[in-house]
C-alpha cells in the first residue's frame, strides 16, 4: 500500500508544480477560455511566492498550535492540570461553534490588515484539535498498561515517553492531520483580512469581477489541500 | 464504580467534596471579575477616523447597580460551583454576570456620550470582551460535564441582552447605534443568512440521508460517498465557492433559462450548493455512525424474531443511533451558519455582506454587527441540537 | 419436524456445512454439538433462513422453508443467541413482547402472555416487567431471551449456544429450567453447544458436526457407544469417555431390584450413573440406594455393577 501511495503522492506533487509554473505562461488558454475577460492572467504576484507564503504561514501556525496542543492535552490529563481540564473542553465546544472567519474578522480591527489576525485564528482553529486528540488518545491508554508500567518502576516521565505517547500516537496523529489541513483552508480565508496566500487571487478576482483570476486561484487552492491531505494520510497513517 | 473513600465516612456528616469543574470556574470568574477594571469597561473614540482610548466607568446609580450585578454573579459562579449540584445554577449566575457588564458599559456609555463631542463613539474596551470570553468559557466548565455546551447561560444572555437592548439602555454604543441606522439591512442580511444556512442543510440533508441509508448495505457506495463528502471538507471553503462560479456562470450563458431560476456564477445558488457539500460529510458519517451503534448480534437476534428491514431501521437503528445522528446533525448546522458567512463573497448575501464591507472600510462597528449575529446564532443553534441531542438521545438508551 | 435433506452451504471454496442429512421428531430437544467452526451455528440458521442452503433443502412441518417469506417464517420460529440479544432501548415487558406485537396480537392478551412467559421463566413479573435490560444479571437477561423466543407460542425453538456466555452454577440452573419448560411445554428445540456436558446434560437426540460433516447422531447413550469414530472420541476426550457414557444412562438400569437397607446414601429420582459414581467418590460408599422413578423400580446400586457398565 506505501509504495504507490507515495508515487501517487510524487506525480500530484509534479502536476501541481508544473501547473504552477505553467499558470502564467499560457496566455492563450485563459483567453480562449474567459474570452470577455480582458486581463485573465494572474501576474500580480508569482504563484511560487504566494504557495511559499501560504505554506509558511499555515505550517508555521500548525507547528505552534501543535507545540501548544500537545503541551496543554498533556498538561490536562494529570495532576494539577486535570483540574483545568473543563476550561479546555469549554474552549474547545466555544471554538467548533465560532467560525474561523468570525475570529479573523474580529481581530481584524485589533491587530490590522495582513498576516496577524490569520496567524491568530490559524493558532486558535489549529491548537484545539491536536489537544483533543491528545487528550482523547492518552485517557484511551488502559489503566491496567500504566498498572503494569508502573509496577515495572518506570517513573511517571518514561511512562509518559515510553508508554502512554506511543499508545495515544494514532488518535493524535489523526488530531494533528485535522489541524494541519484545517490550518491551509483558513490560511486561504485569511486573503480576505490582506495575508498573502493562494487565496489572494481569489478575492482579487473577486472583488474586480475577474472570474478566470478566481478559478486559478480556487484550483491551486484547492489543489493544494488535496495534495498536504494525501501527504498527511500517507506519512501519519497508523503503523500496521 | 466503587467508592471505597466515601464510604469511609460517617453517615450524616458527609460532605461532598467540590466537583471537578469548581477550581477552573473559580479561576475564571476571578479573572473575569478583574478583567474590566484592569483593562476597561468602555473606550471613546472622538469620532469615526481616531482610534478609541479607554475612559474611566461614569459612577452613576444605574452603573452601580450594574456593576454590582456584575461582581455578584462572578462571586455566584465561586460560591456555586463548589458543590455537584449547583454547578446549573453557577451557569445561571454567569449569565447574571454578562448581563451586569453589558448593563454597566451601555450605562456608561450613555453618560460617557453626554459630555463627549457630537461626533464622539463609545465602545466597549478590551477589558469588557476579555470578561465575556472568561464568563463564556466558566460557563462552558460548569457544563463540561454534559458536553460543554451551557445552553442554559447563552438562552438566559440572550434574553438579557435582547431585553437591555429593547429597553434602550444599550443606545450609547456605538455598534447599536450602527445597527439602528442599518436596521433594514441588517434583518434583510439575518433572513439571508438563515435561508441560505437553512437551504444548505436541506439540500445536503435530501442527499445524504437516502445516500447513507444505501450505504449501509453497500460498501462500495459507502466508500465513495465518504471518499467524497472528504474531499469537499478538504478543500478551502473560498476555492470551492471559486471553483463553483465559473462553470455555473457558463451554464447560465448557455440556458439563459436558468438565470430566472437564480442559477449564475454569482448570487444564493452556487453558495448554497457550495455550503451543502461541506455538510454532506458531518451528516452522512454522522447517520452512517448511528445506524452502526445497533451491534451485529442485536440486528441478528431482530432479524431472527422475524422484523422486517425497515421494521429494523425505525424501531432499532434509528432510536439506538439517534443520539449520534442528531450529533451529525448539529455539527453541519454549525458549520452551516459558518460558511453562510463567507457566501457574501460570492454575491449570496447574509450577514457575511456587513462583515466583508467592514473588513473593506476598516469598520470595526459594522464587522461587529455582522459577526454578533453570526457567533449568536451558531451557539444558539449548537444549544439547542445539543438539548435536543441530550433529550433524544438520552430517550433511546434509558439508563446510560 | 425439522428435516434437513444433503443440506451443503459453501462460503467460497469451504463448506461450512457439508451434506447433512438429519431429521428431528416433533416435541425432541436435540443438541448440536461441535467445535467452533464446524458448522453447528449455520446450520441452525438455515432453519429460520439467517443462511440459505447451496444445496439440498430444509423442511418444517413438510413445507421447504425456501418457499415461506422469511420474516413469515422467523415470527413462527423462536429464537435465543449467546448475546441474548435484548433491545436495550426497551423494558422487558417490550422486548419479550416483540413478536406478538409483530403479529399484532392485541394488547390486554399480550400483557397476560408476559406475565405468564416470565413466571414460566422463573422470574417474579411483577418485578421484572418493568425492567431494562442493564438492569439484569447475565442470567436472567438469558431468562428473558428465552421468554421472548416462546412469546407466540411457536412450535419450534433455535438456540444458538444460549448459555455459553453464563458462569457455571447459571448455568446448570438454566439448564434444568430448560428441561423443565421442555417437558411442559413439549416444544421441538434445536440447540447448539460446544460444551460436551451440557450437550449431555440436555439432548434427547445428539448430532455431532465436524468440519461441516454430521460425525455420529442418536440417542446421546448410542453416541456414546460408536466408539470406532476417532472424532467423536477426541471431542468428547478421550480419557472421559466412560465418565461421559455414565452420564447418559440412568441409576435405575443397573439398581438391583431389592430394598435398600435403611442408613444407605439416598441418590435423587432421575438421577445418572454419573452422579451415582460421585455420590459414592465423595462418601466412600460401594453402595448407594436408588428412588423410584417411573417405570423404573427403586433397589441399590453396587460399584461393581457401575464399574462394569463404564
Amino acid at each position: 500500500m506505501r509504495r504507490p501511495g507515495l508515487a501517487g503522492l510524487g506525480v500530484n506533487l509534479a502536476g501541481f508544480l508544473l501547473a504552477l509554473w505553467a499558470a502564467p505562461r499560457l496566455p492563450g488558454l485563459w483567453r480562449a477560455l474567459f474570452p470577455e475577460i480582458a486581463r485573465p492572467v494572474w501576474e500580480s504576484q508569482g504563484w511560487f511566492a504566494l504557495l511559499f507564503e501560504h505554506l509558511l504561514l499555515a505550517l508555521g501556525a500548525a507547528a505552534l498550535a501543535t507545540l501548544i496542543g500537545l503541551g496543554a492535552g498533556i498538561a490536562c490529563t494529570r495532576g494539577a492540570g486535570r483540574r483545568l481540564r473543563p476550561v479546555f473542553d469549554a474552549a474547545f465546544a466555544l471554538a467548533q461553534a465560532i467560525p474561523p472567519v468570525a475570529v479573523i474578522a474580529l481581530a481584524l480591527p485589533l491587530l490590522g490588515f495582513g498576516a496577524a489576525p490569520t496567524l491568530l485564528a490559524l493558532v486558535l482553529y489549529s491548537a484545539l484539535p491536536v489537544m483533543r486528540s491528545t487528550v482523547t488518545g492518552l485517557d484511551a491508554v488502559p489503566a491496567t498498561v500504566l498498572d503494569a508500567a508502573r509496577g515495572l518502576g518506570m517513573g511517571s516521565g518514561r511512562i509518559l515517553a515510553r508508554v502512554e505517547l506511543p499508545l495515544a500516537l494514532p488518535v493524535i496523529q489523526a488530531g494533528l492531520r485535522v489541524a494541519v489541513v484545517l490550518a491551509i483552508a483558513t490560511t486561504a480565508v485569511g486573503a480576505v483580512a490582506g495575508a498573502q496566500c493562494l487565496g489572494t487571487p481569489i478575492v482579487t478576482g473577486l472583488a474586480n469581477g475577474n472570474t478566470a483570476w478566481v478559478l486559478q486561484g480556487a484550483v491551486f487552492t484547492a489543489w493544494l489541500a488535496l495534495i498536504a491531505d494525501q501527504a498527511l494520510r500517507l506519512g501519519l497513517a497508523p503503523p500496521r | 464504580m466503587p467508592r471505597p473513600l466515601a464510604l469511609a465516612v460517617p453517615e450524616g456528616r458527609a460532605r461532598p467534596a467540590p466537583p471537578r469543574e469548581a477550581l477552573a470556574v473559580a479561576i475564571l470568574a476571578a479573572l473575569a471579575a478583574l478583567c474590566p477594571f484592569l483593562l476597561g469597561w468602555i473606550s471613546l473614540a472622538p469620532n469615526r477616523l481616531l482610534s478609541p482610548r479607554p475612559v474611566a466607568l461614569p459612577m452613576q446609580a444605574g452603573t452601580g447597580i450594574a456593576v454590582a450585578c456584575f461582581l455578584t454573579g462572578c462571586l455566584g459562579m465561586v460560591l456555586l460551583s463548589r458543590r455537584g449540584r449547583g454547578l446549573p445554577w453557577a451557569e445561571l449566575s454567569a449569565a447574571l454576570a454578562f448581563a451586569g457588564l453589558l448593563g454597566a458599559i451601555g450605562l456608561g456609555a450613555g453618560a460617557v456620550l453626554g459630555e463627549a463631542p457630537r461626533m464622539a463613539r463609545a465602545m466597549p474596551a478590551a477589558g469588557f470582551w476579555l470578561a465575556v470570553l472568561l464568563l463564556a468559557l466558566g460557563a462552558g466548565s460548569c457544563a463540561a460535564g454534559r458536553g460543554a455546551t451551557p445552553s442554559r447561560f447563552l438562552a438566559l444572555a440572550v434574553v438579557g441582552g435582547g431585553l437591555l437592548l429593547a429597553l434602550g439602555l444599550l443606545d450609547g454604543l456605538s455598534v447599536v447605534r450602527e445597527g439602528q441606522a442599518r436596521g433594514e439591512e441588517l434583518r434583510t442580511a439575518l433572513v439571508g443568512h438563515l435561508a441560505l444556512a437553512g437551504g444548505a442543510l436541506g439540500l445536503a440533508l435530501l442527499v445524504a440521508l437516502p445516500l447513507g441509508l444505501l450505504a449501509l448495505r453497500q460498501p462500495r457506495l459507502e466508500m465513495a460517498l465518504m471518499t467524497l463528502a472528504n474531499g469537499f471538507q478538504v478543500v478551502p471553503s473560498i476555492a470551492l465557492f471559486g471553483l463553483l462560479m465559473a462553470p455555473l456562470a457558463s451554464l447560465a450563458t448557455t440556458w439563459p433559462a436558468l438565470r430566472s431560476w437564480g442559477i449564475g456564477g454569482i448570487g444564493a445558488a452556487p453558495a448554497t450548493l457550495g455550503i451543502a457539500a461541506y455538510l454532506l460529510l458531518p451528516l452522512a458519517s454522522g447517520l452512517l455512525a448511528g445506524l452502526r451503534v445497533a451491534p451485529p448480534a442485536l440486528v441478528d437476534a431482530a432479524r431472527g424474531q422475524g422484523m422486517t428491514p425497515w421494521q429494523i431501521l425505525l424501531r432499532l437503528r434509528l432510536p439506538l443511533g439517534l443520539g449520534v445522528i442528531l450529533g451529525g446533525l448539529r455539527l453541519a448546522a454549525v458549520q452551516a451558519v459558518g460558511l453562510a458567512t463567507l457566501a457574501a463573497l460570492i454575491g449570496g448575501g447574509g450577514l457575511g455582506r456587513l462583515v466583508f464591507q467592514g473588513i473593506g472600510q476598516l469598520a470595526a462597528d459594522l464587522i461587529l454587527l455582522g459577526v454578533m449575529p453570526v457567533v449568536a446564532l451558531s451557539l444558539l443553534v449548537d444549544a439547542g441540537l445539543a438539548a435536543l441531542q441530550a433529550r433524544l438521545g438520552a430517550a433511546g438508551s434509558p439508563g446510560r | 419436524m425439522i428435516r434437513f435433506e444433503g443440506v451443503t452451504r459453501r462460503y467460497g471454496e469451504r463448506a461450512a456445512v457439508d451434506h447433512v442429512t438429519l431429521e428431528v421428531a416433533k416435541g425432541r430437544l436435540c443438541v448440536l454439538l461441535g467445535e467452533s467452526g464446524s458448522g453447528k451455528s449455520t446450520l441452525l440458521r438455515m432453519v429460520n433462513r439467517l443462511a440459505e442452503p447451496s444445496a439440498g433443502r430444509v423442511l418444517l412441518r413438510g413445507r421447504d422453508v425456501a418457499g415461506i417469506e422469511p420474516e413469515t417464517l422467523r415470527r413462527g420460529i423462536g429464537y435465543v443467541i449467546q448475546s441474548v440479544g435484548l433491545f436495550p432501548h426497551w423494558q422487558v415487558a417490550e422486548n419479550i413482547a416483540t413478536v406478538p406485537r409483530l403479529l399484532g396480537w392485541e394488547t390486554g392478551r399480550i400483557a397476560t402472555r408476559v406475565d405468564a412467559l416470565l413466571a414460566l421463566v422463573g422470574l417474579d413479573p411483577a418485578r421484572f416487567r418493568d425492567r431494562y435490560p442493564h438492569e439484569l444479571s447475565g442470567g436472567q437477561a438469558q431468562r428473558v431471551g428465552l421468554a421472548r423466543a416462546l412469546a407466540a407460542d411457536p412450535p419450534v425453538l433455535l438456540m444458538d449456544e444460549p448459555f455459553s456466555a453464563l458462569d457455571p452454577g447459571t448455568r446448570r440452573d438454566l439448564q434444568r429450567e430448560l428441561r423443565r419448560i421442555h417437558g411442559e411445554t413439549g416444544k421441538t428445540i434445536l440447540f447448539v453447544t460446544h460444551d460436551v456436558e451440557e450437550a449431555l446434560a440436555l439432548a434427547d437426540l445428539l448430532a455431532v458436526l465436524e468440519d461441516g460433516r454430521l460425525i455420529a447422531q442418536g440417542r446421546p447413550a448410542q453416541v456414546m457407544e460408536q466408539d470406532g469414530e476417532r472424532s467423536v472420541r477426541r471431542l468428547f476426550g478421550e480419557e472421559s469417555m466412560a465418565f461421559h457414557r455414565l452420564a447418559t444412562l440412568p441409576a435405575q438400569a443397573l439398581a438391583q431390584p431389592e430394598d435398600a437397607e435403611d442408613d444407605l446414601p439416598v441418590l435423587p429420582a432421575g438421577a445418572s450413573l454419573k452422579q451415582a459414581l460421585l455420590l459414592m467418590l465423595e462418601l466412600g460408599a460401594d453402595r448407594v440406594a436408588v428412588l423410584p422413578d417411573g417405570p423404573h423400580g427403586g433397589g441399590t446400586l453396587y460399584w461393581a455393577d457401575l464399574v462394569r457398565a463404564a
